[in-house]
């Protein structure tokens, strides 16, 4: 059943390769490393996850400060357009398959900033997410759920936003070009590589 | 030309054994960290797993020729390093300086990652390069006064022989200058394998992860193969000049899991060092103990 559901989606490994997408799915599960780029305030809930009361590291999950080789982008909070330019320049640094998971009430629908000029008020109009979680600020123990629920999700194949983002990029950078104006990338890039 | 198949077989064999239990001391480094603080940590076999999923990304950058050439440069590199090893029976290449041939090769590797690091032009990677380049410039002194003071106690710069002498004479840390001369390698092996307090090159949380940096996918996974290969070179290079070789392998696995430990244990409890510290450091007491070590040699 679940095989089937994949096939729906484009395949991007070669055919050959399709033997061992189960070890490469377990072993993806079992390896998380998260992106170390912490956004609004549930940034101060990762470090009791790391240490020694709930430790994420027995699940392989490792806080990793290159987005090259992260696969899991967390998005801790609030996202104001700003942070925004830098969360999908440093999604699009990170390598298939990746995925993202959201924090906290204010990336799903604004939260208690539901009337702010300067926050993005839903953030899966601009990048694919594969987990939510809901509150204001989720506990620790919320977390530790979601990041189970992802490692189902990889396991069964339905984490599937950076395919989500391949296909739907017209849709996605439509939403972006929208919010920043046209060509945000090409102004973002020269303000910090004056050169090119 | 006679083609031996069984050194062949030996050959291939020692490095599948030297990859597996490199990826397993990586995961023992993690988990003995995760229990002195304690945490649960992961499985024993994580490193495995890291490089299985790094291997099964499906998308791979890359900055042209030299940027993926230089994590093979750097395996290849570990690799020659180990087959000049005698671990227990098994010896590929000898000749009469490999003491000077292996020394030099472990520290090539870091060469390699650099040449692909520079290449990629990311800032944060230049500057880790800088600061590895620096490290090595430092540990260099210290390094070759202690193997200095080995080759002067024994005579020889072969390392089956030096293997055999120990055998015969006891291990070389009984020696008092040659304690001295563990010490000065105890403290340059921490730089080499790039724990804690000279961990300046990959400072994650400072510099990302410096050369390391824009490396991921496929790259990432040979350069987390080199550092398993590099790691089990080490320490069998560790336990051949100070703890008397081995005659096989579980003995010189309980060795290298010793000075793993020793390695553990200090990297867990002091901080990082900034560059300008750890080259005043390398040039202040290793260095002393050092010239002491060379000197009661004499």
């Amino acid at each position: 059943m679940s095989e089937k559901k994949n096939d729906d989606f484009i395949s991007y490994e070669l055919q050959e390769f399709k033997l061992f997408e189960p070890l490469f799915r377990w072993a993806r599960k079992k390896s998380l490393w998260i992106v170390a780029f912490c956004t609004g305030c549930g940034g101060i809930e990762m470090p009791p996850l790391a240490t020694a009361r709930y430790d994420f590291e027995r699940f392989g999950i490792m806080p990793n400060p290159a987005p090259r080789m992260g696969d899991l982008f967390l998005i801790t909070g609030y996202v104001t357009p700003k942070t925004l330019k830098r969360i999908i320049i440093t999604y699009e640094l990170m390598q298939d398959p990746k995925y993202i998971m959201i924090h906290g009430s204010c990336p799903i629908n604004g939260g208690v900033y539901w009337d702010s000029y300067n926050v993005v008020k839903q953030f899966d109009k601009y990048l694919p997410v594969d987990v939510a979680i809901a509150g204001c600020m989720p506990r620790a123990e919320a977390v530790m759920d979601g990041i189970m629920e992802i490692m189902r999700k990889i396991e069964d194949g339905t984490a599937d936003s950076w395919k989500r983002y391949r296909e739907n990029y017209e849709y996605y950078r439509k939403n972006q070009d929208e919010l920043f104006g046209e060509g945000w990338r090409e102004k973002e890039a020269r303000r910090w590589l004056a050169w090119i | 030309m006679n083609f031996d198949v069984r050194l062949v077989l030996e050959v291939i064999g020692m490095l599948l054994y030297a990859t597996f239990m490199g990826f397993i001391f990586m995961g023992i480094e993690r988990k003995a960290m995760a229990r002195i603080q304690r945490r649960v940590g992961p499985p024993i076999y994580q490193p495995i797993i890291d490089t299985l999923k790094l291997l099964g990304k499906k998308e791979s950058i890359s900055h042209g020729f030299i940027y993926d050439f230089g994590p093979i440069f750097a395996l290849g590199a570990s690799i020659t390093a180990l087959l000049f090893l005698p671990l227990a029976n098994f010896q590929l290449f000898s000749s009469n300086a490999d003491l000077i041939v292996v020394a030099y090769l472990l520290e090539v590797p870091m060469l390699g990652i650099m040449l692909g690091a520079m290449s990629s032009g990311n800032p944060y990677s230049a500057l880790g390069v800088q600061r590895g380049l620096l490290t090595m410039v430092a540990m260099q002194l210290p390094y070759g006064l202690a193997i200095i003071a080995i080759v002067q106690h024994f005579g020889t710069f072969k390392l089956g022989e030096i293997v055999a002498l120990q055998q015969v004479h006891g291990w070389s840390i009984l020696v008092p200058a040659l304690l001295l001369a563990m010490i000065v390698f105890d403290i340059v092996f921490q730089a080499m394998i790039g724990l804690e307090p000279f961990d300046i090159i990959t400072a994650p949380a400072e510099i990302s992860m410096g050369p390391m940096l824009e490396y991921g996918g496929k790259q990432a996974a040979i350069l987390f193969t080199q550092h398993a290969v590099q790691l089990f070179a080490e320490t069998a290079f560790f336990a051949i000049l100070f703890l008397g070789g081995a005659s096989n392998l579980l003995e010189l696995l309980i060795k290298q899991i010793a000075v793993l430990f020793i390695a553990i244990f200090v990297a867990s409890i002091y901080p990082r060092f900034t560059i300008d510290q750890a080259a005043k450091f390398f040039w202040k007491w290793p260095t002393i103990i050092g010239i002491i070590a060379v000197l009661l040699t004499v």
